[in-house]
């Protein structure tokens, strides 16, 4: 019917669906959370930034969400995050400046950033010059192929 | 014009001979014709007049003559034996003709000519018959013609069939005694090679002022429109990522938003429900939109600052991803790696560019084949590089879609291509200072088409900025 591939959208949604199930008789049972990162999403766009947030919860990660760098600052005063996921082009503070606070606040933490924008090698290159490199994934990501990414590794 | 007697006394002077020599006629009468002789050739002279005596024929001849002020002018001189009634030679008249202007004219003549030999442009004249009547030794290495071969015949020779309209358009021109001025177009080589020039053509009159044919320099301007091609294409290329770069973040973050409604909707649909089908299925539009956004808007620009990478490392990466499919079609693969050297280079992208080549010729064997796959070290003329050589030996790819190819949307793969793959797989090569080449053949049983890729080890050093070749 349809002539793109969608093997890997029903396998990983099986997946999905598998540990939704999973959880939520967890949930049911009171049994201790499984431990996945706690995830710091922030985007300037709002339903971005809202959806993934949804997304993930329901998938077992905790998560707290930012509209902008400086938002996601005041953020982990509060919350401690595994794993920053972050678009790059932000009005007041770009993904890479917010990147490398965290990064020094938090050794630890993984970063990941997203963009649905070319031109944005300038941004990288500065972040490079200060001794900074991350890993980029480009929007638009399937929610599926993210999650994958946040687990994994 | 003077006389002179058997001894060489000057009997007559006219008031030429004045004027030329600077001597009245009674300073120099009576005088010994040796006076207006340097002295190095006196023995000349009385050669002249042991012939004049013996009655021997004497041609007219040049010589350098001395005027009063001492300077010395090349004149020519004939002599006309005088004789008496009885026949007996008495002496001579000679006609001495002043050369001062015409060796003057001759030297400049022979100077322009050495001028028009030594000019690295064509020059060459024709009659109004467009007959060619002389020929540089610039239009020889431009031409490839010698003069022999060439001076008599039309200059429609140099001109390529399909311009042959232009000469009418010139010789109107110059009938109407109009200059042509750098004209650009295209003119042929003996070897049949076509070539771009800048020609200039104007009007060679008469005395008269009537126009007697024309003067044509052609100047070769073939590396300077070869580099306005690349320009253009390097403007192309940066408005098109400009305007790429203006609309992915329009596009693809409203995407990324509609893709994580589409799939949270999903999930809190009923799974057996019509709802959820359609949603799957909206998912799967989505991803259709999604792929083709992030290979066209430029998003795969960032993926990846470049590094030192091996490329074989790279084409392994890619035949790994496509492992089960060359498997499962029955194609052999077959590699030679001789690329002991890294370059520099985005692995994305070049994963990107291997990926899309490969997918091609998976698609092109579909009932099996042999993929070879090739690298080797390339000295080239302006640098060294790895040339990859992937060859299939499926379908190939028809000659009237062969051009086509590298262009934005074209697909041959009906609704299942995008047409992106090769378009993209040349833009990054490019930018990354590379040359990306397809030759193929759809020849029963020796059908198939192979792809080169030149990458330079160095990085061209406009590729972190604005997209340039």
């Amino acid at each position: 019917m349809f002539e793109m591939p969608s093997g890997s959208i029903y396998a990983a949604d099986k997946i999905f669906r598998n540990q939704i199930e999973h959880r939520l008789s967890e949930a049911d049972s009171r049994q201790p959370q499984q431990k996945l990162p706690k995830v710091l999403v922030v985007d300037d766009e709002r339903r971005i930034a809202d959806t993934l947030a949804e997304i993930l919860e329901m998938s077992g990660f905790q998560v707290a969400t930012a509209y902008d760098g400086w938002e996601a600052l005041e953020a982990v005063a509060r919350f401690h995050p595994d794993y920053l996921l972050s678009d790059v082009l932000m009005p007041r503070m770009n993904g890479v400046e917010l990147a490398i606070a965290i990064q020094k606040m938090f050794p630890c933490a993984r970063i990941l950033l997203f963009s649905g924008q070319a031109g944005i090698s300038e941004i990288l290159l500065e972040g490079q010059k200060q001794g900074f490199e991350f890993e980029l994934m480009a929007k638009p990501v399937h929610p599926l192929k993210l999650i994958e990414r946040l687990k994994g590794e | 014009m003077l006389s002179k007697d058997l001894t060489g006394k000057i009997l007559s002077w006219n008031r030429a001979a004045t004027q030329v020599f600077g001597y009245e006629p009674n300073e120099i009468i009576g005088q010994s014709i040796l006076r207006l002789i340097p002295p190095d050739s006196h023995h000349a002279e009385h050669e002249l007049l042991r012939k004049l005596r013996t009655a021997e024929a004497i041609d007219p001849y040049e010589a350098n003559w001395l005027r009063k002020d001492g300077r010395d002018i090349p004149v020519l001189v004939t002599v006309y034996p005088v004789t008496d009634k009885t026949g007996q030679v008495t002496g001579a008249s000679k006609l001495v003709c002043d050369l001062t202007e015409q060796k003057e004219a001759d030297e400049t003549r022979f100077r322009l000519a050495a001028i028009v030999d030594s000019a690295d442009d064509a020059i060459i004249s024709k009659n109004l018959n467009s007959i060619i009547k002389s020929w540089n030794e610039g239009a020889r290495r431009m031409f490839e013609y010698t003069a022999d071969e060439i001076v008599g015949k039309s200059i429609l020779l140099l001109i390529p069939e399909e311009l042959h309209y232009e000469e009418d358009e010139i010789l109107r021109k110059l009938r109407a005694g109009e200059r042509v001025d750098h004209y650009e177009t295209r003119r042929r080589k003996k070897s049949g090679e076509i070539f771009d020039v800048s020609v200039t053509i104007s009007p060679v009159k008469d005395e008269s002022g009537r126009v007697i044919g024309a003067s044509k320099i052609a100047r070769d301007i073939s590396d300077r429109k070869r580099i306005e091609r690349m320009l253009m294409q390097s403007e192309k290329l940066a408005a098109t990522g400009r305007m790429a770069a203006t609309i992915a973040h329009e596009i693809n973050n409203p995407l990324e938003s509609v893709m994580n409604l589409v799939f949270l909707a999903r999930q809190h649909s009923a799974s057996s429900g019509k709802a959820h089908q359609y949603l799957l299925t909206a998912e799967e539009e989505l991803e259709r939109v999604s792929h083709i956004a992030r290979q066209t808007l430029g998003y795969y620009k960032d993926t990846g600052t470049p590094r030192e990478i091996y490329l074989h490392d790279v084409i392994e990466n890619v035949l790994t991803v496509y492992n089960s499919r060359l498997t499962s079609t029955g194609i052999a693969v077959d590699l030679q790696f001789n690329d002991l050297q890294k370059l520099v280079a985005s692995k994305g992208e070049m994963l990107q560019v291997f990926s899309n080549v490969v997918a091609n010729a998976i698609d092109a064997m579909h009932q099996g084949g042999s993929l070879k796959i090739s690298t080797r070290q390339l000295i080239g003329a302006s640098e060294d590089g790895i040339q990859t050589v992937i060859r299939d030996n499926g379908t190939g790819i028809k000659q009237e879609h062969l051009e086509r190819i590298f262009e934005p949307f074209f697909t041959t793969k009906g609704d299942v291509g995008t047409g992106i793959g090769l378009w993209v797989a040349k833009q990054l090569v490019e930018k990354r200072g590379g040359q990306i080449s397809v030759a193929s053949s759809t020849e029963q049983g020796n059908s198939g088409t192979s792809i080169t890729i030149f990458i330079p080890y160095t990085i061209p050093v406009s590729h972190l900025g604005a997209a340039h070749v």
